[in-house]
Parts: structure tokens; sequence; C-alpha cells
């Protein structure tokens, strides 16, 4: 591993979340992930953009691969084999989907080396065999008939068909299949349909509110607790204008980069405009107007 | 010298008997003028005097007239002249009576009076002006003569040099038309005397425009002449100049010069007028034209940007006109772009219109509910309750900013103006001072509220109220059940016996409540927000000038504006301020609700009611303020009332039978005759919490009322009226009969408007309360271009089957040039939406596999065929990918609402009740919508059916680049068995010239049943093979139609009928999508539309532009 230039590789199945991703639940969520993730149950998440849809599937997987009890002093030792995996972790393999995402960029394809080919499971197919979580972001990005490749998945059967290889898989028993999608409305053509989405258990996910979102911000920006709560705030008030010339409102993510900006000394006011203004609208009048609201709650 | 030719008479005696031989007067009047003449001059003198007179009597026939008159004139003429000069008057006008003796008469008639202002040596040129007018005709003559007569009055105020002048100006307009020369005189008389000094100047700008264009000279002296009398001294003659060089430029018309720039005198500041004068003068230099229209707009340009500014702004005109006098008279008509920007760039006000829409967006965004922003005018204009037009103010749902502020220098400065008072009032809505409830507990205090005695309204509500209604009403309502309140605002202040009191304190702790809180959750507005206070508190009356109680009152708002040394207070009251500083600052803490303020009034009433408004000297006053000591270690909370002391307080105010009874009523008759309520601070304006209340929970509809008790009850006009009587805030300073009037203008505004925001609340509407389904049963279709729908009962849960009839016509073909016209007047924006449109094309290139020819490997493909080939299979030759155009497969009906109220126009003012005037009577509702129709046929003005149409011609252009399958059909109809489907352009049908003259026909019709307007559209749209189908419904308010949502009472019929078509049309694979342009849609579009995607328009203007982006973003994958 060449740590001395600062990146780490893993293998697309090995990456597992070793650090417990900071999450503040929304309402009873965790429980309910961990229940469906029981039963085996694949979970449907929806939601607005950065309302912490992929922070929570981090911090499910960190946290469903904690023992149930931990001993402090020895878990190190105790949970980590030869190669330093630790062991009970659960893999977590995300995949933005797109447009034109095929069937095989999940399942997998042949490959052509020196000696012919040589097939490479996708990451779909890794997660299965590996018992991890599989997470697909934006589901409904991906072609219609690429969903429905996850049917089999979905149900009691719980097997992918890797028509390439001939083969059926089974998957292991840590396998759960998690996506996401975000309900824009007003475009048709995009809506999940629903022999697809009538396979999940669906949690909704909103901007957390006030205090909560503060806290967030606070921990994610490192800004002090006062600034946080001005930056929650903004965020509420830009909420407020969704549907009246906002498609969507300002998500934590953009308050967050805000804070970071703030707290590297750049002003807030324009730290506010560059990061959430101009980020979230390209016309002039909101941008005008959302620059009032900075204005009146940022000095 | 003589003009005579007859011998001399040696003797008087042998004159008169010359002189008998003429008619009786002649010698009469001889006689008379010569018992006075006697004496007074020497014998020879008197002789040839009547000498003189006697040849004037033989000058022709009809000359002894003019003897007459001479002999009556002589005695006084000659008390003014020396002898010599009073014969030389004599000749004068015996050479008169030569040309015409009636000219004779007038002369003579005339000097008496004339000779007081007129110098002997000038009565020869005064004949010969005047004998200048004179050409042998009657009209002449009598011209001539009148300028005679009227020497005296026109010497008065000029001289006799200028009175020449105007002799000739007359002379020459005589040449053109006596009769206008005539009127000319007569304005004159008049005119000169106000003009004074400039009567000169005058008649040389009427010789001039005589000369040049003498038609012109009547405007100057009927439009121009007042005008001119109407300015001031050295702008008068300025005017004139200006007007004289115009004249000389060739523009002979100056009457509306002459007027606006009176106008415009009289509008600017005094100090100013010089220098617009001078500004004007120099237009005139290079471009004539456009000075008058300078005159015009300056005024009110000067409104908007400073003197200087303005020099600008002309000067940059100026220059335009140098060049090009046209661009010259738009540029000052204010009719240019360019003046505009000009000015925009100069002036430092700002007007609403132009920041209402960041306005609005950033008030939606504070208070999180749907705000509307408009002018305080047009509050006002709906005369509910408001008075003041350019004061702030929100009635709950819409922020009221005045229309223009040019406050400060800058428009930064007046932008923030503007923003502070709408912060302000969204704080209104925002911190909740509407949703106050009575029942709700403080949060700081202990509630007294509950235990208060129930002011039985009316009975002993106040000594204002009583004064002005009368008993009888009262006791009606004492005696009556108890009051229901329609806001807990109105049960609140019916606890004080006082109202006005009441009111005044509630407002100034409710407004301090609301800037801690703003200063509290907006710090970055605080700056501004705090200097827009430190200006307001300097603008505050003094302390010292003010009564006792108003003076506590004074105190308190200036504590709410933030001050905090030199506060002074009555000296017997100081114990009295301090408890008021520690109760306003308790509830000026964040996090403080209404109820707080409420509590807060209830103690500082207590407190003030009992301070009399006594005059007080000025060293009746003592500092309140904090010294070294402080009152800080006596904390805030500690602040103890006395509750029960209170209630107690309370109890006997309103309990009319004490022994106090007397004294009271005279005690409160006198403070409250005399207790004024405390100057407005600017930047709050005005605040009515019941009226503000009461509308908006009307507006918020149910989900909000349910939590106010027994809210579900219904308002009727006699709650509403018992309300505005009771109401401190409602106080027309009027007598009473004038205030009875205008309180039932009010309050039947207030209905309409309450109508208007609940429309589930069927007292409003005039319409029976019962439903009143309509008659018959199912229908059958009548030939073959009908269909029937069924109708869903939302109350019976069911469809009624085969209920509506929908008779399915071709729309008749109009002009094209409507087309055509709209493509070209909108060809910027038609432009632009191909260019979007087009852009899409690419946008569906997909990538297509497994093709024998391509542009690249597949890489998967190509991987097979090696796999196939190793295997020794025959691999696949299909190796390439390639970009290929994926069909589209889109088909879109688009529905158009025809109903009448399309027809209105597009007016912000107009909009909003009208629907609700309809007749219940069909007869007369047919009438009705007829009338608008024709209404809207004749207007020349755009209408709201225009707009859409012009919406469908740019889409339809742009939809033939698509090449998507579209219909355009529009609907309409009266009553179930009728309703219109017209077709403009059928699913299958090709565009052509046809369908262009079809959308020009689309016009208002009847009602708006859109429930199988949509089953039939949807019907269409099924019978098409795409793969998306979409249903754009475009309307201009709620479904209406007999039977289906009037007398059908629940409005809520026809939405939730609406509602299910939409869903049978979802559950038919098509996406409905409804464009709505009323203002007011979203509440019961919010059900109607409910999982539906739709939109409302806020400026109908938009419609066009926006139309062809839904349409994009609807059907397109990004």
């Amino acid at each position: 591993m060449p740590a001395e230039t600062g990146f780490q590789e893993f293998r697309v199945e090995e990456y597992i979340v070793k650090k417990e991703p900071f999450y503040i639940p929304l309402t009873d969520e965790i429980d309910i992930f961990q229940a469906s993730y029981r039963q085996k149950v694949p979970i449907l998440l929806k939601g607005p953009t950065g309302t912490g849809k992929t922070r929570f599937v981090e911090y499910m997987a960190w946290r469903l691969g904690q023992p149930l009890t931990v001993i402090k002093s020895k878990s190190k030792s105790q949970q980590s084999d030869a190669d330093g995996h630790v062991s009970g972790a659960i893999p977590l393999v995300t995949v933005a989907c797109h447009e034109d995402m095929t069937a095989s960029d999940l399942i997998g394809r042949y490959l052509l080396d020196i000696n012919g080919t040589r097939w490479i499971d996708g990451p779909l197919t890794r997660a299965v065999k590996a018992g991890g979580i599989c997470y697909l972001d934006e589901v409904v990005e991906a072609r219609k008939d690429t969903t429905v490749i996850i049917h089999p998945l979905t149900d009691h059967r719980r097997i992918l068909t890797v028509d390439k290889l001939g083969q059926v898989l089974e998957a292991a028993p840590g396998f759960l299949l998690v996506v996401s999608y975000n309900p824009g409305y007003q475009n048709a053509l995009k809506d999940l349909k629903h022999s697809t989405r009538q396979r999940f258990v669906a949690l909704e996910f909103d901007f957390p509110t006030g205090e909560r979102e503060a806290k967030i911000i606070a921990h994610e920006a490192g800004v002090d607790a006062e600034t946080a709560t001005l930056l929650a705030k903004l965020g509420e008030k830009i909420r407020n204008l969704r549907e009246h010339g906002l498609d969507e409102g300002a998500s934590t993510r953009v308050l967050i980069y805000a804070g970071r900006l703030i707290k590297e000394g750049i002003p807030p006011r324009r730290a506010c405009q560059v990061s959430v203004t101009w980020g979230i609208t390209d016309d002039a009048h909101v941008q005008r107007s959302i620059d009032e609201v900075v204005s009146s709650i940022f000095p | 010298m003589t003009s005579s030719q007859t011998p001399r008479h040696q003797t008087v005696q042998q004159v008169e008997t010359e002189l008998g031989k003429f008619p009786a007067p002649v010698v009469e009047r001889f006689r008379r003028a010569h018992a006075q003449l006697e004496g007074r001059l020497a014998q020879e003198t008197i002789v040839e005097w009547a000498d003189e007179g006697l040849d004037i009597a033989r000058k022709t026939v009809r000359s002894w007239e003019a003897a007459a008159e001479f002999f009556d004139a002589s005695p006084s003429v000659q008390k003014q002249l020396p002898s010599g000069q009073f014969l030389r008057w004599a000749r004068t006008g015996a050479a008169l009576c030569a040309d015409s003796p009636s000219l004779a008469v007038a002369y003579f008639k005339a000097s008496p009076t004339a000779m007081v202002r007129l110098r002997p040596r000038y009565i020869d040129d005064w004949a010969t002006v005047c004998r200048s007018l004179y050409r042998g005709t009657w009209k002449s003559s009598a011209l001539a003569c009148r300028v005679f007569e009227s020497t005296p009055i026109l010497l008065e105020t000029v001289s006799f040099e200028e009175f020449c002048r105007f002799g000739a100006f007359l002379e020459a307009l005589s040449r053109r038309s006596y009769d206008l020369a005539g009127e000319c005189l007569t304005a004159s008389l008049d005119l000169f005397k106000k003009v004074g000094s400039d009567v000169d100047a005058f008649v040389g700008l009427a010789t001039a425009i005589t000369e040049a264009s003498w038609r012109d000279v009547k405007g100057l002296y009927e439009i121009g002449g007042p005008a001119l009398a109407d300015t001031a001294q050295p702008h008068r003659a300025a005017l004139i100049a200006l007007a004289r060089r115009l004249v000389a430029a060739g523009q002979t018309e100056v009457a509306p010069v002459l007027k606006d720039g009176s106008m415009a005198v009289i509008r600017v500041p005094m100090d100013l007028r010089d220098h617009m004068m001078q500004m004007a003068d120099a237009l005139a230099r290079l471009a004539p034209a456009t000075a008058s229209e300078f005159l015009k707009t300056a005024p009110s340009v000067l409104e908007r940007v400073t003197f200087p500014q303005l020099r600008e702004w002309h000067a940059a005109g100026a220059e335009l006109a140098r060049e090009n006098s046209e661009a010259g008279i738009s540029y000052f008509r204010l009719e240019s772009a360019r003046s505009g920007e000009v000015l925009d760039a100069l002036s430092s006000s700002i007007e609403l219109t132009r920041v209402k829409d960041i306005l609005r967006m950033y008030c939606r965004a504070l208070a999180g509910r749907d705000v509307e922003v408009q002018a305080s005018q047009q509050l006002v204009d709906k005369n509910i309750g408001w008075v003041e037009g350019d004061t702030p103010t929100t009635e709950g749902t819409t922020i009221f900013l005045p229309g223009v502020v040019n406050k400060f220098t800058s428009k930064q400065e007046n932008f923030g103006w503007f923003k502070v008072i709408s912060t302000h009032q969204v704080g209104h809505i925002e911190f909740g001072s509407f949703d106050f409830d009575f029942d709700r507990p403080s949060t700081l205090f202990k509630d007294i509220r509950p235990k208060l005695p129930r002011g039985k309204s009316g009975a002993s509500a106040g000594a204002v109220a009583e004064k002005q209604k009368g008993g009888e009403k009262n006791q009606e309502n004492a005696g009556g059940v108890e009051t229901a309140f329609l806001t807990d605002m109105s049960r609140f202040f019916d606890l004080f016996p006082e109202h006005k009191l009441a009111l005044d304190i509630f407002t100034v702790l409710e407004d301090s409540r609301l800037d801690a809180r703003i200063f509290h959750e907006y710090r970055g507005i605080a700056p501004v927000y705090a200097s827009t206070q430190q200006r307001s508190l300097s603008e505050r009356p003094r302390i010292e000038e003010t009564p006792a109680r108003e003076a506590l009152l004074e105190f308190m708002v200036r504590i709410s504006l933030g001050q905090k040394k030199d506060l002074i207070a009555p000296k017997d009251h100081v114990e009295t301020a301090r408890t008021l500083r520690r109760l306003m600052r308790r509830v000026a803490v964040p996090g403080s609700t209404v109820e707080d303020a409420s509590e807060a009034t209830i103690r500082a009433y207590a407190l003030l009611s009992e301070v009399k408004n006594d005059e007080l000297d000025e060293d009746e006053f003592e500092s309140v303020d904090e010294g070294e000591q402080s009152e800080q270690p006596e904390d805030e909370g500690k602040e103890q009332f006395d509750e029960d002391q209170i209630v107690q307080q309370f109890m006997q105010g309103m309990q009319p039978g004490e022994q106090e009874e007397d004294k009271e009523g005279e005690q409160e008759e006198g403070e409250g005759e005399g207790y004024e309520s405390p100057q407005e601070v600017d930047y709050r304006g005005e605040f009515k919490p019941e009226l503000g209340q009461l509308l908006s929970q009307m507006q918020m509809g149910e989900g909000e009322g349910e939590g106010e008790g027994d809210g579900s009850q219904q308002i009727t006009p006699e709650m509403l009226k018992e309300m505005m009587k009771n109401a401190a805030e409602l106080d027309p300073k009027q007598s009473d009969q004038a205030k009875q009037q205008q309180m039932q203008e009010m309050l039947d505004n207030l209905m309409k408007e309450l109508a208007r925001r609940e429309p589930h609340n069927q007292q409003f509407s005039q319409g029976p309360l019962v439903h009143v389904d309509e008659d018959g049963g199912p229908l059958d279709p009548t030939g073959p271009d009908t269909f029937v729908y069924d109708e869903w009962d939302f109350r019976a849960n069911e469809y009624k089957p085969r209920w509506c009839l929908v008779h399915e016509k071709p729309m008749a073909d109009g002009e094209v040039t409507f087309y055509r016209e709209t493509l070209s007047n909108y060809s910027s924006l038609v432009r632009q939406i191909r260019k979007q449109f087009e852009l899409v094309v690419p946008e569906q290139y997909r990538k297509v596999k497994r093709l024998e020819d391509g542009e690249e490997f597949d890489l998967d493909a190509a991987i097979e065929a090696m796999t196939d080939l190793r295997s020794g299979s025959t691999p696949s030759e299909k190796l390439f990918w390639r970009r290929n155009k994926t069909e589209r497969s889109v088909a879109v009906a688009f529905l158009l609402d025809m109903s009448a109220s399309t027809a209105e126009a597009i007016d912000d003012a107009k909009r909003g009740s009208d629907d609700w005037g309809a007749p219940d009577d069909p007869v007369e509702y047919m009438v009705w919508l007829r009338s608008r129709r024709a209404e809207g046929l004749r207007r020349a003005y755009k209408r709201i059916v225009d707009v859409e149409k012009e919406g469908i011609v740019l889409l339809v252009n742009a939809l033939e680049t698509l090449g998507d399958t579209y219909g355009i059909f529009g609907f309409s109809g009266y009553g179930r068995e009728n309703v219109e489907f017209y077709v403009i352009k059928d699913m299958k049908e090709k565009f052509s010239q046809d369908i262009a003259r079809r959308i020009d026909r689309i016009a208002p019709l009847h009602a708006t049943r859109m429930g199988p307007a949509i089953r039939h559209a949807a019907a269409k749209l099924a019978e098409t093979d795409t793969k998306a189908k979409f249903l754009f419904l475009i309307s201009d308010g709620r479904p209406q139609d007999r039977g289906y949502s009037r007398e059908g009472v629940e409005k809520e019929y026809a939405v939730h009928d609406t509602r299910m078509a939409l869903v049978e049309t979802k559950q038919q694979g098509i996406t409905p999508f409804c464009l709505t342009v009323d203002k007011a849609g979203h509440d019961y579009l919010k059900t109607m539309m409910e999982d539906f995607s739709y939109e409302v328009l806020s400026d109908i203007t938009l419609l066009p532009q926006r139309l062809p982006q839904l349409y994009k973003r609807l059907t397109m994958q990004r």
C-alpha cells in the first residue's frame, strides 16, 4: 500500500466503513433498517438530494458490522483477522446509477487480456458474493431494463442470474440491496416502476430541522454552534421557497460546504453566496432573493 | 386746426337754436352740459365747444347721437383736461364721427373714465389705435367700439404703450377674424388683470402667433391664458418667453406648453422652478417640441430623483434631442427605453414593482408561507378597514408595502428600507401575531386572561362605542346570549373598557416583541434595523409636550425603539414608567409569544388606565434613567404584579352600576376624548390585529381553524358588524352618519373579501344553503359527435352514471393574422424556444449497440466475438455501436379553459371576486355571461384568453420541431347536458393554416365544467399509441358550472369531480398537468391536484414564455 501518497485502495467488495460515520437519526430509521437487514428486506431511500441518504447507508453498514457487545480494550485484536479485515464487518458497495448503465455494468463482463478473455464480476455480483450491502444510488437514473435484473434479488429468491456465465448466484447471508431515489416531481418519465418500487421497504428522508441540522453542520463543517445555527436557519428559510421558484431547497450538504468555507475565513455572506445561492439556482431573481435572506441572517 | 367747414357761430344761443333742429335729446343734453360748463370755461371756449358739438351733429344723418354723447361726456372730460386739450378732444371725436358716428359714440362714451388714466397727449393716438380697427364694415365698427369701451378697464392694468401694441395685435388679428379678435378682447380684460406686468410679453406672443398661424391664438387665450394667470410672477415671464421661442421655431400651438409649464411650475418646489424653466428653454433652442414634453414629465421625474439628477437626465435627453428630435420627444415623454434606463440609473428611489418579486420570495422564505407582496394602495382600495395608502401593513397573508420608496439618497438605502419594513411585517406572520389564542398560556406570565370578567361586548364596551351607538342596541346585546367572538383577538380586546388604549398598548408591546425577535433571529439585518429605529426615534414627538397618559405611551414607544438614555416621564408617574419599562423588557426576549404580549398588555393597561391624561408643564417631567445603582439587581423575572388586584380593577371597570358611575362617565369622556394614540412608527406601519386575525384565519382554511375551539361556526354579517363596531382599529374619524355609511360599505367589502378567501363558508355567497341536485337522470348521446361521461359525486362517494353530455364541435375558422402576429411579436422568444427544443433532439440520441456498422467497436460484443472465435463457433458480426435517434413517442392533449372569466382583462387590481357576482337564476346568468363576453370583445386590451392563445401559438410552433403528436381542445358549456368541446386540432390532424385560423377563434364562452372535458380529452389521448401521454390543462380558475358549483353549493363538488377525472387519466397511463393563472388558486388546487403536478403562474403575461418551458420539462428526460 503506497501509504505515502495518501490514498487507499480497496477491492470493491472489501471496502468497509471502519470509522463510525457521523449520523443523527431523524426518527426510527435505524431500527427499521436493522430490522429489515435481519429480515433481508431490501430498502428504498426516498428524499431530496443532500438529506443524508448516502450517509445513512454508510452509517448502517458500519453499525451493522459492529458486534453486539463491544469489548473495548480487546476489540481490535479480536475483530481483525490476518488480512486486517474486520471480521463481521459488512462491505458496502456503492453504485451511482446513470442513464447508460447496462446490466453488464452491474453484473460483470469479460475483459480481454493477453491470454484471451477474463470474466470480471460487476459490483452487484461482488456484493452478492461477499454478503455486503449494495447501494444503488439514484436508481431512477438507470434504464428500466437494468433495474429489472435486481428483481430476483429483492424477493424471497435472493438470486442473481449471470447469464453470460450461465450461473445463478444465491446471495450470501449478509447481502442487502439498498436503493435511493429522489422523487423529482414534475418529471413523469423518471418515475420508478411500481413493479420495482413495491419490492422495497421505503424510508423517507427530508431535511433535518433546526437544531439537528445545526448539530450536523457544526460537526461536519467544524464551525461553532452559532454559525451552524445560522446556517441551519438559512437552510430552513430557503426551503420555504420550494415550489415557489426553487425546485429543491438548499441541501444540508451545501450548508456544510458554506460552513467549511466560513471556517476557512471566507466572509459568511460570500461563503453562502458561492456555496448555497449560486449552487441551487441560476435564476437571477431567485438568487437575489436568497442573497437578501442571507444578508438578513448573516451579519 | 378747425375741422368744421361751416361758419363759426358767435353765441351759444345761436348754436342752441341750430341744435334744436336735431332730435330732442341733443339740445337737452347740450343744455345740461352747458349749465355745468358755464363758469368753468371762458365764454369763447364754450362757444367753440358748442360749435364743435353742432359740427358733430351735422356730420351725417346719424351723427346727432354722437353729438348727444359728446355733450353728455363733456362736463366730466372737461374736469380732467385743460381747455386746449378739451377742444382737441372734441375735434378728434368729430373726426371720428366723420368716419363712423358709432365710433364717435363709443369714443365719447368711454372718454370720461378713460381720461382718468389717459394722458391728454395720447388722446389722438388712442383714437387712432381704435380707429385703425375700423374698416367700414359693421363688424369692424363693432370691434372698434368695443375697444373704445374697454379702454378704461384695460388702462387700469396696462400702460398706454402696451395698449397700443394690444391694439395693433387686435388689428392684425381682426384682418383674419373679427370674431376671434372680439373674443380675445373680452378674454384680455380679465386676463390682463391677472397677468399684470407680463401683458406686454403676452401681447408680443399673441402677435407673433397671429403672424404665424392666427388660429392658434384661440388656444392661447382659452388654455394658455388661464394657465398663465395661475402661474406666479418670474416664471410666467419665463413661460411666455419659452412660448415665444417655440413660435419663432415654428411651433405655434403653444397652449399645451403653457398649460403643462404652469402645472410644472406649481408642482415643482419653489427654488427649483427657475432652473427648470431654464432647462426647458435650453431644450426649446435645441428641439422645440421636446420642451413641452419635458415640462410635462419633469415634476413626476423630480419625485423620483433629486434635482442634480434631473439635470443629468435632462442633459442626456438634450443630447439625444440634438441629434434626433423625434427621439428626444419620446425620451422626454418617458416612452423610450433609454430614458427609463438613465432615470433608473440616476434615481435612488425604488419602485415596488421592480423589487416585488425579490421581496415576495424574501418574505416567503422568512415566513414559510405563501405570502404575497402588494402595494398598500391595493389594500386601501378594497376598503375593508385600511386607510393609509403608503404605510406598510399586513393582513396575515399579504405584505402590503408603499409603492415607491424615496427616503434616502441611495438605491441601496432605499432597498434597505423596503427590506426592513418587509421584515417587520413578515415578523407578524412569522412570529405569529395573528395566531393569538385566547386560551393558550403565555410563557412568561401567570395568566390573568381567563380570570378576567368577559366584557359583555357593547354594554360597557367603552365610552367611545357607547357614545356613538346609542343605548338600545347595547341593551339588546347585553340581554342576549354571550356574544360569540369572530376572533380570539376580538375576545381579548373585549376585556378592556377602553379598546383604543388597549390596542395602542398591545401594538407597542407586540411590535417591540417582534423587533426583539428579529434582532435575535436575523443578525444580518440588525445594523440596518437598528439605524432605522434610531431614525424613527429622532422623529418622535417630544414627551414633554404630551399629556400624562400619552407621555407614558410615548415613553413605551421610545423604549421599544431602543432608546436607553435621556428618557423622561411625568414626575407623578415615574414609578409607573419604571414598571412599564421592566414589563417591556420582559416581553422583548427571544422566544416570547403573542400571548406574552397580551398578558403584558393587561398589566400595562391596569397601570395606564389609572393615569389621567392631564396636560403637564415641562417641569413636571423627570428623568427615568437608570442611575448607577440601576434596577438590574431587581431581576426582571421578579417583577410581581398582584394578579388579584388587577382582576379586581377590571371587575370594577366593567361594572357600570357602581357608585362612581357619574364621576367615571364624566372622567372617561374627558379622558377618552383627550387621549390620542401615539404617532405611528413609520417602519412598523399599521397593525390591525383583529382584522388581520380574521382574514388570515380565513385564508389558512380549515387546517388551522379547527384549533380555535368552535372554529366551525360560520361568520354572519351581524357578527362582523359587531366586531367592527367594537374594534378600536377601525376608527374613522367622522360624524355618526358618515361613519355609519362608511361602516356599511366596509362591511360589505369585508364580506366579499372573506367570501373570496373562504369559499366553503356559504354564508357569504348569496346562494341557497341546501344542495340542489340537478334534475333528471342519465343522459344518452344525441348524435354522432356527442359523448356521455360519468360524474363523480364526492358526497355519495360514487359516480353518477352517464351524467354529462359532451358535444364535440370543430372550431370555426378565423383569421390567420393572429397566428402570424403572435409569432412576429414574440419573434425573439420564438427563436429561443425553437433553439431549446432543437437542443432536445440530440439529447435523444442513445447509444445503440450490436450493429453491423457504427461509430466504434462495442467492447462487450467484441469480447463475445473473440470468445466465440476461440471456442470455435461463428461470431456475430454485430460488433458496433452507434448513437441513434430513438423514436420519441409522446402524445399530448392541450385542454384550454374557454370560460367566460377568461375574458377578464389582465389587470392586477381588477382580478378577484368578480366571479362571485354571477346571478343564480339561469336566465340572468346567461345575460350576465353574455354581457361579460360582449365586454370582452369590445375591449382592446389583452384578456386572459388572449394570453392563453399566444402561449398555444408559440407552443404549436415549437412542437412542430419536435414532431410530437398533439391535439388542442377548448372547452366550455353550460350545464351538464351541454358541455362544449371544441376541437382546434385533433390528435391525428397535421398542422396547417386551418389550425392557425382556428386558434384565432378561441374566445371566452360560458362556464367551466372541467370533469367531462378532461374525460373526453383523455379518451382522445387513449386512442393514440404513443408511449407517453400527457394532458395539459390550462385554466384561469376553479371549475364552475350550473349544478356543478353554484347551485350545487359545495364548490368542492366541482373540485372533487375534476380531481377524480384527473385520477382516471392517470389510471389510463396519462400524466396530467395543470397550469393555472388563478392567483388565489393554491387553496383548491392543493385538493384538486394532490399528487399531480401543477403550476400557478404568478404573472399571467409570463404564460407564453412559460408554457413551452413547462412542456419541455414535463415531457423530456433531462
